[in-house]
Order: C-alpha cells, then sequence, then structure tokens
C-alpha cells in the first residue's frame, strides 16, 4: 500500500478529504444499489398482484417463485441501507499496484496523482460520452446505417476515454465498422442496417 | 473401453479442416483477451456468444473450449509480466510469478506457467473423458428434486462461500432470479412481468443480459477508472523460453499436486477456478516452509507452478460437469450453458445419448485446444504482451462496437439495444460497488430450472415440502452444501480475528 510509505504523509490531504467537508452522501453512493434493490422488488411486486392467472393451473403457480425473489429482494434492500448508512467506504485513494518494483520517480509520480482529489470516484465524463454515443447508436442505427453508426459509437467511447486525434479516430471507426460489415454481414451472413449508405453498396 | 472409441470417433470430427480452424481461432481470441488488459475469457465468450448463430454447433463450441482455455493462458502471461490478473484465477500466480520476472527470469516464469496449464488442463480432459459418461448414468434417474438440491447448491455456494461479501452476493443472485422470471411462464402459460410489451413475452434475451453485464457494463467501469488508475509496467522477457531439466523436476510435483487439488473443484460449484489456485498456492508455500532452503518470496517457481495448473484442471473438469449434469460452476460455463441452449440443445445427462458427435468432437477439440496453446505460448508469449501496445482508447471502443454489433445481429430490434445500455448501466453500477457477477449469470441460466423442478416437485407430492429431502442424493448435496457454508464461515471468523490482533 502506497499510504504505507513514509513518504506518504508528506503530502498533505486538506480539507477537502475529511468526511465532514464532502457531506453526508460521500462514500455512501452505495445506497443507489439498495435504491435499486428496492425498485426491483417492486417491479416484481407489482407484477404479481396484477398477474392474470390461468385458470386450472397447478398449484405451487406462476406466482410462487417471484414471491420468493421479491420478498428476498426487500430483504436484502434493508440490509443493503443499513450496511451504507453504517459503514460509509472510505475515501479511496488510487493504489500504485505494482509499487515494489516502481522505482522512486515513478513512485513520486503516482503519489501526486494520488494526492489530486476527484470530486467523484467515477470519471463520469468518460462514461457520459461512451453511454451518449451508445444510446444514439441505438436510437439512429436504421437510420444511418451499420458503418456510420458504428463509426460514430467508436468516435464518442474514443473520446470518452481520452483520445484527441478526432480525425485519426473518425477513420479508424470507419475502418472497422467497415470490416464488421464486410466479414459479419457480407461474409457470414448476419443481418446488419445499411441504412444511408444502402443506395451506395 | 467404450469412451475412448468414442473419442478417437470425436478427434475424426474435431480434426476436419474447418473445425481446426475454429480451435485455432478460439485459442488465439482467448489468449488476445486474456492478455489485454482488463479483459477475460468471460468476456470473450460473452462477446461471441452472439456470432454463435453464423456457426454450427460443433464449430462454435470448440472454438468456446479454446478461448475458455486460451483465456487462462493469456491471463497468466499478463499475471506474470504485469502483475495484472485478469480474472481471479490468475491472482495466486502474480504472487511467485511476478517476483520470478522481476528477478530477470521471465521467460522461465512463462515457460512454467504455459506447461503447468498444459498439464492441468490435458489430466483435466483425460479425467473427462473416462469421468463424464459415468457421471451423465448416474444422473440420468435424478428427478426434480435432485435437480432443484443440484440448482440450490450452485446458487448458494456461488452467492455465498466464493463472494467477498454475502449481502452482495445474494443481491446480484436475487437479481438474476429475477431476470429469469420475466416473460410467459412455461408450466401455465400465465405472462409475467411483461406489462403488455410484446418484446418481453418470451422473457429478457440470455444474450443480451450475458453481452450487458459482462462486455458494455466492463466497458462503461474501465472508462469511469482508466484516465485515473496508474498503470503497471510490463517487464520484457528476454531469452530462450525453455526450463533447464533442474527447473523442470523442481516445478513437476507442484504441478501435479496442483492438478491434484484442481481436479475436483470442477465439479462442485464453487466459483470456477479461483480457489484452487490459492488452495494450491497456499499448499506449496506450507511445503515450501518445511524445506532448508524455502524459495517462497523470491520467485518460487512451485509457487508459480501449482496454481497454473490447477486452474487448468478445474476448467477441465468443469466442462465435463457441464456436459454431464448440466452444471455451470462459473459466469463462463453459465454462457456456454446459455449456448447450448440457444441451439435446443439440453447439457446433462441426456447430451451423451442425443448428441454424441457433438459432445465427443468437443472433448476431442479440448486436448487439440491445449496442443495449439501450448505452441502459441510456449514460444510466443514475449510477443502476446505486444497487443498491449494498442492505445486503450481503440480498444475499448472497439470492444463497445462488437457489443452492439453482436446483440443487433441476434434480434434485430433497437428495443433490444436499448436493453442492453440499461443492463450495461447496471453492471457498472455492480462493478462499480464490487457487487460479484458470477451469481447474476448462474441465477439467470439456472432459474428456470430452480423453478421448474420445485414446481414440479411439488405437484408431483401434493404441495408437501417433504419431497424436497426425499431421497439420498438431495440429503448428501445439502449436507455438502452445509459443510461447505461451515468451512467458509469458520474462514472468514478466524481472518476476521487475525486482523483484529
Amino acid at each position: 500500500m502506497s499510504q504505507s510509505q513514509p513518504s506518504a504523509p508528506s503530502h498533505p490531504v486538506g480539507d477537502a478529504g475529511s468526511p465532514a467537508a464532502r457531506g453526508w452522501w460521500h462514500g455512501r453512493s452505495g445506497l443507489f444499489l439498495a435504491a435499486f434493490m428496492a425498485a426491483f422488488s417492486t417491479y416484481l411486486l407489482v407484477g404479481i398482484l396484477t398477474m392474470a392467472v390461468p385458470d386450472g393451473a397447478d398449484a405451487p403457480g406462476p406466482q410462487f417463485v417471484p414471491l420468493i425473489i421479491t420478498v428476498a429482494g426487500y430483504i436484502l434492500a434493508v440490509l443493503l441501507a443499513v450496511h451504507y448508512i453504517r459503514t460509509p467506504e472510505p475515501a479511496v485513494t488510487p493504489t500504485f499496484t505494482a509499487e515494489d518494483d516502481a522505482t522512486e520517480e515513478e513512485r513520486r509520480a503516482a503519489e501526486a496523482a494520488a494526492t489530486v482529489q476527484y470530486r467523484t470516484f467515477s470519471d463520469w465524463y468518460a462514461v457520459g460520452w461512451s453511454v451518449a454515443g451508445f444510446l444514439a447508436f441505438a436510437l439512429f442505427l436504421n437510420v444511418l446505417g451499420w458503418i456510420l453508426g458504428a463509426a460514430l459509437l467508436f468516435w464518442c467511447v474514443a473520446h470518452g476515454i481520452g483520445s484527441r486525434r478526432h480525425l485519426f479516430v473518425a477513420s479508424l471507426g470507419l475502418l472497422l465498422s467497415s470490416f464488421i460489415y464486410l466479414a459479419f454481414d457480407v461474409g457470414l451472413g448476419l443481418s446488419l442496417p445499411s441504412g444511408l449508405l444502402g443506395g451506395v453498396f | 473401453m467404450e469412451s475412448i472409441m468414442n473419442l478417437m470417433e470425436g478427434f475424426g470430427l474435431a480434426l476436419s479442416p474447418m473445425n481446426l480452424l475454429w480451435v485455432v481461432v478460439g485459442c488465439l481470441l482467448g489468449t488476445a483477451v486474456g492478455v489485454l488488459p482488463g479483459l477475460g475469457s468471460s468476456m470473450a465468450v460473452a462477446l461471441l456468444l452472439p456470432m454463435t448463430f453464423a456457426l454450427d454447433p460443433t464449430g462454435a463450441f470448440i472454438m468456446f473450449a479454446g478461448v475458455y482455455f486460451g483465456g487462462l493462458f493469456g491471463d497468466s502471461t499478463m499475471a506474470i509480466l504485469m502483475n495484472t490478473p485478469g480474472q481471479a484465477s490468475a491472482i495466486a500466480s502474480t504472487f511467485e510469478g511476478h517476483r520470478m520476472a522481476k528477478a530477470g527470469r521471465a521467460p522461465q516464469a512463462l515457460a512454467t506457467a504455459a506447461i503447468g496449464a498444459f498439464i492441468g488442463g490435458m489430466i483435466g480432459s483425460i479425467v473427462v473423458v473416462f469421468l463424464a459418461p459415468a457421471l451423465a448414468d448416474f444422473s440420468a434417474n435424478f428427478g426434480p428434486q435432485e435437480f432443484f438440491a443440484l440448482a440450490l447448491f450452485a446458487f448458494v455456494a456461488t452467492s455465498s462461500v466464493v463472494a467477498d461479501s454475502i449481502l452482495k452476493g445474494l443481491c446480484s443472485l436475487i437479481i438474476g432470479l429475477g431476470i429469469a422470471v420475466v416473460g410467459i411462464d412455461q408450466t401455465s402459460g400465465a405472462e409475467r412481468f411483461s406489462f403488455g410489451v410484446p418484446q418481453l413475452f418470451d422473457g429478457i434475451s440470455l444474450v443480451t443480459v450475458t453481452v450487458a453485464i459482462l462486455a458494455l457494463g466492463e466497458v462503461f467501469h474501465i472508462a469511469s477508472r482508466v484516465r485515473r488508475d496508474p498503470t503497471n509496467r510490463v517487464i520484457q522477457a528476454k531469452g530462450r523460453p525453455f526450463l533447464s531439466g533442474r527447473e523442470f523436476r523442481e516445478a513437476l510435483p507442484a504441478w501435479l499436486r496442483g492438478t491434484g487439488i484442481g481436479l475436483p473443484f470442477g465439479v462442485i460449484p464453487a466459483g470456477g477456478a479461483d480457489v484452487p489456485t490459492f488452495v494450491a498456492y497456499g499448499l506449496e508455500r506450507q511445503l515450501d516452509r518445511r524445506r532448508k532452503k524455502p524459495q517462497f518470496g523470491k520467485g518460487a517457481i512451485r509457487g508459480l507452478a501449482a496454481p497454473e495448473a490447477a486452474g487448468n484442471a478445474t476448467t477441465g473438469t468443469a466442462m465435463g460437469a457441464l456436459l454431464s449434469l448440466g452444471l455451470p460452476i462459473s459466469a463462463t460455463a453459465a454462457i456456454m450453458l446459455a449456448a447450448f441452449e440457444q441451439y435446443g440443445l439440453q447439457p446433462g445427462p441426456l447430451m451423451f445419448d442425443r448428441s454424441p458427435d457433438l459432445v465427443w468432437a468437443l472433448l476431442a477439440s479440448f486436448f487439440i485446444a491445449m496442443v495449439v496453446l501450448l505452441i502459441l505460448n510456449l514460444p510466443f508469449a514475449p510477443l502476446w504482451a505486444k497487443l498491449l501496445a494498442i492505445p486503450r482508447p481503440y480498444l475499448y471502443a472497439g470492444i463497445t462496437v462488437f457489443c452492439g454489433m453482436g446483440v443487433y445481429a441476434t434480434s434485430g430490434s433497437t428495443f433490444d439495444l436499448l436493453m442492453l445500455l440499461g443492463i450495461g448501466l447496471l453492471g457498472f453500477a455492480l462493478r462499480r460497488f464490487g457487487v460479484p457477477l458470477a451469481p447474476l449469470m448462474i441465477g439467470m441460466v439456472l432459474g428456470p430450472l430452480f423453478e421448474t423442478s420445485m414446481r414440479d416437485a411439488l405437484a408431483s407430492s401434493n404441495q408437501s415440502y417433504g419431497v424436497f429431502v426425499d431421497g439420498p442424493i438431495p440429503v448428501a448435496i445439502y449436507a455438502l452444501l452445509a459443510l461447505s457454508l461451515a468451512i467458509s464461515i469458520v474462514g472468514r471468523v478466524r481472518s476476521k480475528a487475525r486482523k483484529d490482533t
């Protein structure tokens, strides 16, 4: 662990690092899991209550197993909520996983990186671009066609993860999507939409 | 003897040029994803699942077997050179393997791992050839209560015994079971949880969930961290990747002991190859302490040899359990079970009678895959490490495109793409909060078996719950389950006590 190194405390972590300054929700984002379990169980519960069971179905009927799952889901949601309220996750400092074979220089660089305070654990810029790219791909695939749609998806994800060579990435994406189209649609016979470019091929 | 005859016929099929090609393609793909950071064999199999619709079943499964074993070989290459295990089953190999590489013995470490994986996989496959038909005969008269007990065992073992947090393991399992009950009920014909959406009448597609949870969610997870986590350095392996006679003799007992430990774990639904690799590593360390000159901590060849052999031996027998009982023990095996179902095949007792060609060609392809992988990995392991030169943005962008392609090619609908995105975001959230994904996959794949066997058993016994403990086999399975739970609880309490002092 890099924080146990003697040189680690020389990078003082400011007030921003203390839990009190970060608000009650910090380290408790796991409550999302509890909320999801509760919502999923509610979906199942509504489904069970509104289910039309055909006459003459053998007991135990089609509601039996879903009911077990629903009850277990609610119990787990409560337990998860209790867990995250009582023990919030500690602020995660990036660890330099191979610290034992790092040179001094690399160790210093890693420790400097570890003191950078991000407001959130996840890099929402990267996730946002990836998700938005996929959403656009899903919605416009039939209009754009496979080659343009997949190239757009490729560009969005690569941009989100940090590539800044826009034109190069765009051409790389077109190359990949055209290659997939040729190999899987023309070659293996999977059906991919041709869309806008349909007239060209 | 009959097994050998069948196996020879299987070799005849597997050695046809087309099937041989699929073995090689599978081995290449498996090794490649194993080597690439953040990708494991379960992701490779998930991405390939949709593409199998363009192949015949025999070719598809032969390729899957190559990917499954190839992933294990590739994972250990990265564990040794970069201290980055691709899957949990390669963690035990990083301890001594990476130390060997740092001490300048990277080629020897790679060779030890490749030969160990070869020996473990070969012996595992031989055991399967002789044991699987017997196991299938034994399970041929299993009734609903036996299958119910088996499914319950798989659920509890993967979500509680293996998972770090029982609470999170159970959450994952419940989500998987919940996904499995959506769609029209097969027994009664009742429409369940579809709320009138026609796309949900057939349930949520296994392909969509698999790609979403194991591939797209994984990409989102990597995207969320890739610019923040520092990366490890790769150690260059220089020199001839061969072991000296002395090194070979040193490693041989560890390879064999590791294989011995790994074999039984393939039949126990305890989450795949993670547990046996650690058990094998632990045993070698215990033995090493009694030697005059302990080697552990300085790059002990035995500390790498044993877990490698154990991991592949487990994977080999796990395929046997999958074919003869229909019981998946890991996420990758669960995906293969889903693939069998896509083709309308039901792994289990009847499989050896109904599709002997497929089964024996698949078993024969294990042996071919081992030889191909040894050739691919023993001399060329340092070349595989060159794959790391692919810039990460392009790598993960490409994987996302493949996710979209696979699901669109199987369903052809925007609805399924949106479903893929939604479940992919769920998979990302699960990864973010450290929820294991294997229980979800196993819950989803075995959920229907669990439900129908439970209802059949209750219906045939007039709602008497005593039917579940009727007969020696279910009772034996529950006893084994109770035993493994007890062992895992004792282990947890002990490790907590050790932390406190």
